[in-house]
This record gives structure tokens, sequence and C-alpha cells, in this order.
């Protein structure tokens, strides 16, 4: 078996920048539905706002970290290659961080801002001109909006890329699909919105809402029927490919990976986590009531979709690199 | 001004004369500074076979010096690139050591240089060959093994094997169109 060169930053990393994207995904179409003019999702929408930037920032600075010559990055904001995923990937990376900043900004109230200016020492606070700090009570509840929309492809392209950057490798029959790219997808959204479950559960201030957690079972019930829809396809595809394709997934189907991918992702990271969450919305579904919110249930199910997402991204990132065509 | 034709660098090897003796890799290493524990060429030794019936065969590989290689198009920075006569490189300076290249290699044909934090490959010594030499590994291989040559030129021993000898690259459904041709 070859000695893998991507490792445990690299994994981390494709679930950060995943991890970022889906919690910009949930908490801009939080801000994009709007009841009577105002966001229909308000706090699944801020608390969103305020996390996504930073597993992706976390994330980059792995992945600095990871390169041979980290004090080389540079090198990648120098040039452009549009046959590289990692070239176009890099600039995402960026272009997606700032926006999830100025979103944040964005969702920030003026007092906020201000608070966080006196967090500057004093020497520093004199020296900013009146007029930028004028500049930071301005209401920009209109632009959460704008910024949502804009963000949304950006999103879903970061959460695409993770994948991407596997799936373009044709040298390595594990990845070489565009399932890959979906899977990533869809499990980096989902991550998102299961950080979002767990974090309305604890947020003690303003308890979550019915509508709230309807919203974010809904979609997340959704996103792993989804994560089923690719990864049996991938399965069954796999096994009914080429020569390489089947030793490459035989690494899953009785092989080094088998009990990590089938109990840990399958079985915990998904089909336990759908149960769950089916379970407490069968009222709806039955149209018997409203929807259980079970904090136990829901954190059980939220924590085990984000082992199922992390799970993933090892088994992709080392049985894709034992993976070849000898 | 007519343009010249251009050169195709290309090898040809004969396994069946391999006896396995590590020369190649010896003289490579001595030519080309490779540190401990990295190799810019191998030889795969393949045993088959119940005695008293065995069979034992050996490759010499390395680079294959690709018509469309993977792993400069993965590069994010153009430090891996292919020079106009067909042979890979890397530009050190500009490599930032991601390591994508050394997995989109389909032949496992590159490293990471524990010591310069970049990666490393073959060059098909191509400061030997624009001096007008031989690979270091051409020129060592005592069983005369490889044969190294311009496939563009109907006159070199390499093209005039290619044309009588019957023979096959490996694992052509990469899709790199490799450029190490063996000899059946």
């Amino acid at each position: 078996m070859r000695e893998p060169v991507w490792e445990y930053l690299i994994v981390n990393y494709l679930f950060l920048g995943g991890l970022s994207a889906g919690l910009f995904f949930v908490s801009a179409l939080a801000t994009w539905l709007q009841e009577e003019g105002r966001p229909a999702y308000p706090h699944i929408a801020r608390w969103g706002a305020l996390l996504a930037p930073w597993p992706v920032s976390l994330g980059s600075f792995l992945l600095i970290f990871d390169l041979g010559k980290p004090f080389r990055f540079w090198k990648l904001f120098i040039t452009f290659r549009w046959q590289s995923p990692m070239s176009i990937g890099s600039w995402l990376l960026v272009i997606f961080t700032l926006l999830t900043m100025a979103y944040l900004w964005a969702w920030l109230d003026p007092e906020e801002r201000t608070r966080l200016l006196n967090y500057l020492p004093a020497k520093v606070r004199q020296r900013i001109p009146a007029k930028a700090v004028k500049w930071l009570e301005h209401d920009l509840s209109f632009w959460r909006r704008e910024l949502a929309m804009a963000g949304f492809p950006l999103a879903v392209s970061v959460g695409i890329y993770t994948g991407v950057l596997l799936g373009a490798v044709q040298a390595r029959p594990f990845w070489n699909t565009n399932l890959v790219a979906q899977m990533f997808l869809f499990s980096a959204l989902s991550t998102g919105t299961a950080t979002l479950i767990l974090v309305r559960l604890f947020d003690k201030k303003r308890p979550v809402a019915l509508a709230e957690m309807r919203f974010l079972y809904t979609l997340d019930i959704c996103l792993i029927l989804i994560e089923f829809f690719i990864v049996l396809p991938y399965l069954i595809h796999g096994k009914l490919s080429v020569l390489a394709v089947q030793d490459a997934l035989a690494q899953v189907l009785g092989g080094p990976f088998t009990f990590t991918f089938w109990l840990l992702f399958l079985g915990c990271g998904l089909l336990v986590p759908l149960l769950i969450e089916l379970n407490e919305f069968k009222p709806v579904l039955l149209g018997r009531g409203q929807l259980h919110i079970s904090a136990r249930w829901a954190t059980t199910a939220a924590g085990l979709v984000i082992l199922g997402g992390y799970v993933l991204r090892y088994v992709f990132v080392f049985a894709g690199q034992a993976s070849g065509f000898r | 001004m007519a343009k010249k034709p251009t050169k195709r660098y290309a090898m040809v090897l004969d396994s069946r004369k391999c006896i396995d003796c590590k020369a190649c890799i010896v003289a490579c290493k001595a030519e080309n500074d490779v540190p401990l524990g990295v190799f810019r060429n191998r030889i795969n030794v393949e045993k088959a076979g119940d005695y008293p019936k065995l069979r034992m065969s050996f490759d010499p590989e390395q680079c294959h010096h690709c018509e469309n290689p993977s792993c400069v198009r993965v590069c994010p920075t153009g430090a891996s690139y292919q020079r106009e006569d067909g042979i890979v490189l890397v530009k050190y300076d500009d490599c930032i050591g991601c390591k994508y290249c050394i997995i989109a290699c389909p032949y496992d044909a590159r490293y990471h240089n524990p010591e310069t934090h970049t990666v490393g490959k073959c060059t098909f010594c191509s400061h030997r060959v624009d001096r007008g030499e031989l690979p270091a590994c051409v020129e060592t291989c005592p069983s005369k093994v490889r044969v190294f040559g311009d496939l563009n030129d109907p006159k070199s021993e390499l093209h005039q094997l290619l044309a009588s000898r019957r023979h096959q690259v490996m694992n052509p459904q990469t899709g790199n169109g490799p450029q190490l041709y063996y000899l059946l």
C-alpha cells in the first residue's frame, strides 16, 4: 500500500472548509426565507453568520501548515491555473472567507461593533478617525440578505470544491467520480445544519422555537436522504466498474476501511441520525401534532452527523491515496 | 526561417535484459544528489509461480514524462511544467510542497524531498541531456536495458527499436500518454 502524503491536516481542513460552507448556506437560507419582510429564522441566521468564518479560517491555516514550504503559500495568489482544482480552490477560499466576514459584520448590532472597538487598546482607538467610528453605527441589516444571496454560489462552490480537489485526480480510482464532489457538498451542508441544531439547543438566552427546529430538521433529513442517494450509487456503480475502481472500492467493501465506513459513517453518521430525526418528526409527517424537541435526542443526532462528516473525509482522504492503477 | 523540428525525448526499456543490479538507482542518486529514503527510479520485481515452475521479472521504472502529465495539470503554482522536448520538470523555487502532484501521478514517480520540502522527480537528467550526454541511468546500465533518445529523429536507435520491435507502455488507461516504452 502507498504511503499517504496527505494526512490528518488535510482531513481536518476538508471537514472545516465544508463545515463553514454548510453554516453559511443554512444561515443564508434562513435569511433569504422571509416572513413579513423579515428573515424567517433570525436566530439561526445570526448564529450561522457568527460561526461561519472561523472553521474555514482555521482550515486554511491548517492547509498552509501542511505545505512543505508554508512561507511560500503566497505563490498561490500570484497565479491562477484553471485546470488545477487547488488553484481554483485557494482563490475560492479567500473570496468565501472575506464574504463570510462581511456577512458576520452585517449581522452584528451597532452596539456590538462599538463593543468590539472597545477591546482595542485606548492608544490605537484614539487614532481611529471619528468618521470611521461613526461608520460602525450604520444599520447594515439591509445587506444581510444581499450578502446571503451573493454567498450562496460561493458556499456551494466551497462545498463542492473540497470534493473536486479529490475527484479531479484521475490517478486515484477511489476518488475519480463526480459523486465524490456531490457527497462532500451535501455532507458539508448537513454538518452545518447539525452544528446549528447544537448551537440553538444550547442557546439559553433565546430558547429554540418549534418552527426553527422544524426548519433545521427538515433540512437535515433532506440532506441525509440525498447523501444516501449518492453514496449507495457510488458503491454500486463502483462495484460494476473497471477493475481499478473495484480494487479501490474493495477497501470499504471488505478491506482496511470497511468498519469505519460502514459502521461509523453509514451507520452512526447517516442512518442513526436520520432515524432519530425522522422519529422526532413523525407527528408532523403523520399529521398528528407537533414536532418533538427532545434535547437529548437532537444533540445525539446532530453530534453523530458531525462525526459522520468527519469520518467521511477521513475515509476518502486515506482510502483514496491508497488506491491506484496497480 | 524554417522551424527546427522539436525533439521529443523518450526511453525504451528492454526489461528482459534487466538483472536487478540497481546500478541505475545508485547512478541516479549520485548524479542528482537524491536524499536518503527517496528514489527517482526503481526496479519493480514480480515473482510468480510455485517451485519448480517459477518466474521472475524486473521492470525498471521512473517518471514516464507523459504526453499529458496530470501532475502538471494539477500544480497550483505552475512549478511543475513540461519542456518543449517533453521532459517534465519542477521549478524548485516555485514549488510550495502541497504534494498534489505526488497524488495525481498514476505512476507514483514523485516524492517529497525531506531536505528541501519540495517535490522531486526524475528529470531525464536534463542537465546532462542539454550537454548532449545520456541520462546517468542509461549510461551506467551494464546490461544495456535502457535506450534514451529523440522520438522525432528517425535515425535514432530509439526510433528504430520502436519501429521494429513490439512494445507497450504501462497502464495506458491512465490517459497520461506515458513515454517509457517497454519492449516485449
